[in-house]
């Protein structure tokens, strides 16, 4: 594959599925640098991914592969927190939106950071719609391992949800 | 709330983009970063492999060029430069071992976690490797007969290696343990 050639379907990727990157970035990534830090981690992992994608999967799931591999990895790592400089001292790359949020999503990502590295990954699949099927192959774990987590994570989210909505916010 | 009006509330982000890619900066990223393919891993076996031959070789050559009759130093070359093939030989089973694992977040982590142990065990062995080292090149300055300074020097410095070596075993140890508890996580039926 040629630099040319690579360079079109990672700018293809990214028009395209921006959007679910943006979503890990957020689930993962605490404040705005450590989000513009696991995007920098996120896109060059991609970036090296292209030339060993096969088709045997869409492109959906496997920018879902490589970007949550990269995630729950980078949680791991120590970080700190320069706000004007990140990794290897690039300036930052993405810029918050101004267009204002639904508060209900604010909280809702707030609740997903609360759970662990592989419930995050769980509850991400499961909002953007994802079976089973597509989350155990994702995660490469058992289907019925897949249905005791989401179980597990929407009872709680569910209730976490109605304290929400009981404080009336 | 039920599930499915958290889903709708996730689902209407999709027509408002959390932010906004700075596409200069991110083109320079990649561009700076697309050779850097080498793990770290990588880097550390050919630094053994060049340190251990060119050392092994520097001593036998010397010994073998001044006639000497200096055991240890001989010893010690073969020692080097047997380390050096050790280390080769692992590197060519990781590199052959290193594509068995299936296209999942599981997967993905049994490979990171393989690649941990190695990184372990190989930290392991180097640590160790320093105390044969070390004794026999006190021997051979000894039997060269060396002021006994130089050779309070030379094990100062192999204790200075030891411990660093020490430190790096136990990151490769901590790392190692972070990656089991999240396949734990990952593979727990709860």
């Amino acid at each position: 594959m040629t630099e040319k050639e690579q360079k079109q379907i990672f700018e293809e990727w990214l028009s395209q599925h921006k959007a679910l990157i943006f979503k890990i970035v957020r689930v993962y990534g605490f404040t705005v640098t450590d989000q513009d830090d696991l995007f920098q981690e996120i896109i060059i992992q991609v970036w090296h991914s292209i030339p060993s994608f096969r088709r045997e999967s869409s492109v959906t799931t496997w920018l879902y592969r490589i970007s949550l591999n990269t995630a729950i990895k980078w949680t791991k790592k120590e970080r700190k927190h320069n706000q004007s400089e990140t990794i290897d001292g690039v300036k930052h790359i993405l810029e918050e939106s101004r267009m204002s949020t639904d508060e209900r999503l604010t909280w809702l990502y707030e609740e997903i950071y609360k759970l662990d590295e592989i419930d995050r990954s769980v509850t991400l699949l499961l909002l953007d719609g994802f079976s089973y099927k597509e989350m155990a192959s994702i995660l490469g774990i058992t289907e019925s391992n897949v249905g005791v987590k989401i179980n597990r994570i929407k009872k709680q989210l569910i209730s976490k949800s109605k304290k929400y909505d009981h404080h009336g916010i | 709330m039920e599930f499915e009006e958290l889903r709708k509330i996730w689902d209407a982000q999709n027509n408002q983009p959390l932010y906004a890619i700075n596409e200069k900066a991110m083109y320079n990223l990649v561009l700076s970063k697309k050779k850097q393919a080498h793990h770290i891993t990588n880097i550390s076996e050919l630094l053994i492999i060049i340190v251990y031959i060119i050392t092994g070789s520097v001593v036998l050559g010397m010994n073998l060029f001044d006639q000497s009759s200096n055991i240890s130093m001989y010893v010690l070359s073969a020692w080097m430069i047997g380390s050096a093939l050790f280390i080769l030989v692992s590197r060519i089973r990781r590199i052959k071992g290193g594509n068995q694992f299936d296209r999942s977040m599981s997967g993905d982590l049994d490979h990171a976690i393989s690649v941990a142990t190695y990184q372990v065990r190989i930290s392991q062995i180097m640590l160790w490797n320093i105390l044969p080292i070390g004794a026999l090149t006190t021997l051979g300055l000894w039997e060269g007969g060396k002021p006994i300074w130089i050779a309070m020097v030379v094990l100062l410095f192999f204790a200075l290696s030891y411990y660093a070596g020490g430190w790096e075993h136990n990151i490769y140890k901590r790392k190692k343990r972070e990656l089991e508890i999240l396949k734990k996580k990952l593979a727990s039926e709860s």
